[in-house]
């Protein structure tokens, strides 16, 4: 499975405006749908964060869930202007948020097999302070996709 | 509260919720923190919460279906229940505004709108 395959640049966004953690969850999700379903999929992302922040560390987080209002997995990407307080396991704030949203039936089970991948690669990006390296979308998936090859490599 | 359509939303969330939960195992594999103690017990409140806002019967219903099936929401796909993957009977494929469940398997039918 290739992440950066799974991309697409309309759902990049590297220079979000958000300032707080319900408003950068919400702008992740109206990036995928809109209106009712990116309603239940806020409300479940808010309740998955009650159970634990899916801030990593390091200025990234992952917010992700199972939904019914989606038919496949969904992919957002958003990197705020300035970090914002999202509770992160190291308690420092976050700018570069990946959200997953993946079906309730899932084949091949991807949506896991995708956040474990997303948590491989966000060491490498923090690693070497990549983070706010990329400039545009196009530039932030042929980073992603340099990674995948390193990580590939190692094996 | 009576509109199936509202009680079918709920439904959804509690579903959505219901995934949450069952996923929080795989969660914590990963790598993520999960807080056992006040994380796990507010999810259990607002699933209690939301039983709460829907007729018993659907409740007691999604209750029983929950119990037999991991996944008690399924699908319609192209005419078949995405639970079971049996052909519904044609009748059954102009009821998407109700809240019906699969003839075969017994989950509680949902259609996407397109």
């Amino acid at each position: 499975m290739n992440l950066a395959s799974l991309l697409s640049r309309d759902r990049i966004n590297l220079e979000m405006k958000s300032t707080k953690k319900e408003e950068v969850l919400k702008d992740l999700v109206y990036m995928i749908k809109s209106k009712t379903d990116a309603e239940l999929i806020y409300s479940t992302l808010l309740k998955r964060e009650e159970l634990g922040s899916t801030g990593i560390g390091k200025g990234i987080a992952i917010p992700h869930c199972r939904s019914l209002a989606v038919s496949k997995l969904e992919i957002a990407i958003g990197r705020t202007i300035k970090p914002i307080n999202f509770n992160a396991i190291d308690k420092k704030p976050v700018s570069l948020f990946f959200l997953i949203i993946a079906p309730p039936q899932d084949p091949g089970n991807q949506y896991l097999i995708t956040l474990g991948k997303i948590v491989q690669i966000s060491r490498e990006l923090t690693k070497n302070n990549l983070i706010n390296k990329p400039q545009t979308p196009d530039e932030f998936i042929s980073l992603i996709n340099e990674i995948e090859k390193k990580i590939a490599k190692k094996r | 509260m009576g509109k199936e359509i509202d009680i079918m939303r709920i439904l959804k969330r509690l579903f959505d919720l219901d995934n949450l939960i069952a996923d929080k195992e795989a969660d914590k594999k990963i790598g993520f923190k999960i807080d056992e103690e006040v994380g796990l017990l507010s999810l259990k409140k607002e699933r209690a919460s939301l039983l709460k806002e829907i007729p018993k019967e659907y409740a007691d219903s999604y209750e029983r279906i929950k119990k037999r099936y991991a996944l008690a929401i399924a699908e319609v796909k192209n005419g078949f229940c995405f639970g079971c993957f049996q052909q519904l009977p044609t009748e059954m494929l102009v009821r998407s505004n109700e809240i019906v469940t699969c003839p075969n398997c017994g989950r509680i039918l949902f259609w996407r709108e397109e």
